[in-house]
């Protein structure tokens, strides 16, 4: 080992001004340790931790001499997003009686408001789109308009592992929710039959960040509070649930038009802010002659906390415990600290922006809310390199990602390379699910760094002890010899635009393709564009990034949800009428879906 | 790094750890461009010269320089026309290579190869022994070019003496210097490698001389430290070639390697204990970099474990290093790129020796 190790400092000592690599992987370790102690509790986004994170980049970045953008005071960027709903005190009355407390619960997607109308009961309100050619309709033959539609919550019990399959896919309560809203209802009261797990209960206020309203009011009762509606309408709730869980489409609800039921919703949305961390280091002189005089390097210091969002793979031995998060992504930021560090004490023709982000995790929410409001426009960035998950080398092995972004980055990897030495894998598709998006969204050539995913990936166990310390300095050596080489260069690199091959939608068995790109982020009514897929459907029919869709074939769309069952009515090669906003105006186009490869 | 589709997250296949045996921390050094290959080593081991496509008007090699100490790369040939396999001088700012920039149809070549790839179409890989190649002598102190072979039909393929007084080449001059039979004007058409020869000359280009014979591609020349010749001979068929040694007088030819497959591409290590070595010994179109004892006694060892080609070894003239070509990388490296690994000395030492004694491929 020790062989090895001499030929690499011999090729440090002679081609980069480093200090000594010892030295560098101290600090190295120390910024890594920190990050990912228990203290930090995981970075959250919006939590202590992640404040005493963000004190301890600006700290660093203070001590090498950055300065906040020009025109901002403080390192700190905040941005709000929303973290979660929670019940203010929701009331359901059934003819004469109130329940409140623990008997009613608004539903997390609900709007705030009292409706009062009579009640119909839907069955599971259950509505299997025509495309599925599998009869389903949970409102056949009843009139919802103006009433208030009481379902029971999940899909029939005892159908047949086939159709339970089918019809799960449409048993999410935000889709029942939109069925009910389509057909005119005001308001809906979700009820868990007694013959269905969680028998009796109200439904838990879910945390979602895609939290738009439904445009309905919609609450989840108790057994006790259900009780009323059956006995108005004179039918036992086990015998009705029983007859419907066979499955058969034919077994009916029933209107009660003898019982008035009044909800009034209560939700507190749970705003929360977060912070990314933003820098920069000036040019040593005057930037003019310099095409776009800046250059940034970014990476994500939040993480998952302790697992709460939905989005940690922790087993349930592991459940609430600390996320460290020390390669997702203390080594990115880390990387970046070692980058800003090299470069400071270096002649510099360009500013060199440092970021830090923060909302990676619950969807690259704070490098969106960066670039949507920049106080350097994007278009003066010569380019963005992107660190996520780059402490776990293994044998050598770096993979470069958005490499397509421009035709630029063949040679200045190959360069840089020469000396920093690792096995290079290049993948020139800028659509990864890290910051390196953001950027790529707003035609900055971009590159993102990645030593690949592991066993420890969003588990607890994504620990300091597993970083390679050696190979993640190696990593910020390159990237400093790549920025060097940027910022020399009078002329920028040029932005090359990457088609994109396949569509974001995670569902699976989703063919249909749309070329749109959802912003999951941002909390408004319709869907909001993050961006549209070159040459895809969506570019075609002249949607644009910061479009609203509000209707697709005559489905009206308050959110994301609606918009990813509103797909399934689509079909492939057949045009569909799409309205949309741009900025106040409305405006209307065809898109057609083509098949996704 | 955010939930998103894990499958982006899948790591490429990697090469088995048996390679881990003598190589390490193996990197892929040259990305540019459509692909690269034939690196060879400055006499001082901090330069690197190989030919490579990576100009969007040549489809054809160039040849390069790269400075390993700052990853700086120079073109040191013309930019049109092909070329091929270079070397550096020793004791000299000379840098040799093959090229056809004199042939004034060059460009047009270009174009038509640059046509024929627009129109979407796919040539399957074959080298091209273009009649017009010459070799050429580069200076990089005065960036002047001396011509040092004249002789219609390919000259390529040249390495200098270890101390810069001779160079070994491969020529194909005997097919086109006198009236072919219609045989031999047949298999020109076929395959004019068939003619190529071993030859040498002094490094001024003159007292150029044939040193071998026998029917069936010469080529792959290299001195080695002691002076003598090592290089490979195909068989008539062009499908079976080992690697050869000889004095620079012709005299004293020895087989090497006698393992039944294409064997060629051979470098002595600066050891010169052994020679490394191209072959397809595991599968036609899977080539392997062998190494093997420098009398042939023993069987040879493998070194490379990964799919596709890997080839044209060059070990660093300090022994520790080795450079060679590999297609591993797939994807936008797998029309060939060339690689570097650590070279571990001893584990060669100890492999050669615990190797069987040499199998005849007639067996």
């Amino acid at each position: 080992m020790f062989f090895k190790k001499s030929v690499y400092f011999t090729i440090v000592a002679t081609c980069l001004t480093a200090g000594a690599p010892v030295l560098a992987q101290t600090r190295t370790r120390t910024h890594v340790a920190t990050l990912a102690s228990e203290k930090f509790e995981g970075r959250l986004t919006g939590s202590n931790g992640e404040k005493l994170a963000a004190d301890y980049l600006i700290a660093e970045l203070t001590r090498m001499g950055a300065k906040p953008l020009p025109g901002m005071t403080d390192f700190r960027m905040p941005f709000t997003f929303t973290a979660g709903s929670k019940d203010g005190g929701s009331k359901f009355t059934a003819g004469a009686t109130e329940f409140s407390g623990a008997n009613v619960l608004a539903l997390s997607f609900s709007d705030s408001g009292e409706v009062t109308g009579n009640a119909v009961f839907a069955g599971y309100g259950l509505v299997v789109p025509d495309s599925q050619n599998f009869g389903y309709d949970s409102y056949q033959g009843l009139d919802v308009k103006d009433k208030i539609v009481v379902v029971l919550r999940y899909f029939p019990e005892d159908a047949d592992q086939k159709t339970r399959g089918i019809l799960a896919r449409y048993a999410d309560l935000r889709y029942k929710a939109q069925a009910a809203r389509q057909r005119g209802a005001k308001g809906m009261v979700v009820v868990t039959g007694p013959r269905s797990p969680n028998a009796g209960s109200t439904v838990p206020m879910s945390f979602d960040t895609a939290i738009a309203g439904s445009g309905l009011v919609a609450v989840s009762v108790s057994a006790a509070a259900a009780a009323p509606i059956f006995q108005a309408a004179n039918k036992r709730l086990e015998a009705v649930q029983q007859e419907l869980d066979g499955g058969n489409p034919h077994v009916a609800g029933f209107a009660i038009p003898n019982l008035a039921l009044t909800l009034n919703a209560q939700i507190v949305r749970q705003q929360q802010t977060g912070n990314n961390v933003v820098g920069y280091l000036p040019a040593s002189g005057a930037t003019t002659g310099v095409g776009r005089p800046w250059v940034a390097v970014g990476a994500h210091y939040d993480h998952l906390g302790r697992g709460g969002a939905g989005n940690s793979l922790a087993d349930n031995s592991q459940l609430n415990q600390i996320h460290y998060g020390a390669d997702d992504n203390a080594s990115g930021t880390t990387a970046v600290l070692n980058i800003a560090e090299a470069l400071s004490t270096q002649p510099r023709k360009r500013h060199l922006l440092v970021a830090f982000w923060s909302g990676e995790e619950l969807g690259l929410l704070g490098s969106n809310a960066y670039v949507d409001k920049p106080p350097v426009a994007n278009d003066q960035l010569a380019a963005y390199l992107n660190f996520d998950m780059v402490g776990r080398v293994t044998d050598n092995k770096l993979t470069v990602q958005a490499t397509g972004t421009s035709g630029m980055w063949p040679k200045l990897l190959e360069q840089a390379n020469v000396v920093a030495g690792f096995d290079l894998t290049l993948q020139p598709d800028p659509y990864q699910p890290t910051d390196v998006s953001s950027f790529n969204s707003v035609s900055v050539p971009s590159l993102a760094f990645f030593t690949g995913a592991h066993q420890e990936y969003h588990k607890p166990s994504d620990t300091a002890d597993k970083i390679n310390y050696e190979d993640l300095d190696r990593v910020g050596e390159l990237a400093t010899a790549i920025v060097r080489r940027l910022m020399d260069a009078n002329d920028a690199p040029q932005f090359t635009k990457v088609e994109r091959q396949t569509d974001t939608g995670g569902r699976a068995g989703l063919r249909l393709f749309t070329g749109t790109i959802p912003d999951y982020a941002t909390d408004v009514k319709g869907l909001l564009l993050g961006g549209v897929i070159g040459g895809g459907p969506a570019e075609q029919a002249g949607l644009a990034k910061g479009d609203v869709i509000i209707e697709i074939s005559g489905q009206s769309i308050t959110n994301i949800y609606d918009y990813t069952y509103a797909l399934e009515l689509l079909k492939i090669d057949v045009p569909a009428k799409v309205v949309y906003m741009r900025g106040t105006e409305r405006r209307e186009t065809t898109l057609t879906p083509s098949a996704r490869k | 790094m955010c939930t998103g589709s894990l499958a982006a997250l899948d790591e490429q296949a990697a090469p088995g750890q048996e390679e881990r045996t003598f190589l390490s921390r193996v990197r892929r050094l040259t990305v540019e461009g459509k692909r690269a290959g034939e690196g060879y080593w400055s006499p001082d081991g901090k330069r690197l010269v190989f030919q490579s496509e990576r100009e969007p008007d040549n489809p054809f090699y160039q040849i390069y320089v790269l400075d390993l100490t700052t990853g700086d790369t120079k073109r040191i040939s013309p930019g049109f026309g092909k070329t091929t396999c270079a070397f550096f001088r020793p004791n000299s700012s000379e840098i040799l290579f093959g090229s056809t920039h004199l042939d004034p149809r060059s460009k047009q070549w270009q174009q038509e190869e640059l046509d024929f790839r627009a129109s979407g179409q796919q040539r399957r890989y074959a080298w091209d022994y273009d009649a017009a190649f010459d070799i050429f002598a580069f200076d990089e102190k005065t960036n002047t070019m001396k011509q040092l072979t004249t002789a219609t039909g390919y000259d390529a393929e040249a390495g200098y003496s270890a101390d810069g007084q001779w160079i070994v080449f491969s020529s194909m001059r005997d097919a086109y210097n006198r009236a072919l039979t219609p045989a031999e004007q047949k298999q020109l058409d076929l395959d004019p490698s068939y003619f190529a020869e071993v030859y040498v000359m002094k490094a001024d280009g003159s007292q150029q001389r044939r040193l071998t014979t026998e029917p069936g591609y010469d080529g792959g020349t290299f001195f080695t430290r002691d002076g003598r010749i090592v290089w490979r001979h195909f068989d008539e068929g062009g499908l079976i070639a080992n690697v050869w040694t000889m004095k620079i007088d012709g005299t004293d030819k020895k087989q090497i390697t006698d393992f039944g497959a294409m064997s060629w591409a051979p470098y002595e290590h600066p050891s010169g204990e052994y020679f490394l070595f191209a072959s397809n010994k595991l599968g036609f179109e899977n080539f392997e970099v062998f190494m093997v004892d420098k009398a042939g006694l023993k069987e040879p060892v493998r070194v490379t474990y990964s799919d596709g080609f890997d080839g044209l070894p060059v070990p660093s003239p300090d022994g520790t290093q080795l450079s060679w070509t590999s297609s591993r990388a797939g994807g936008t490296g797998s029309a060939g790129q060339i690689y570097l690994a650590q070279w571990n000395h001893a584990a060669a030492m100890a492999a050669l020796k615990a190797a069987g004694p040499r199998q005849s491929s007639n067996k």
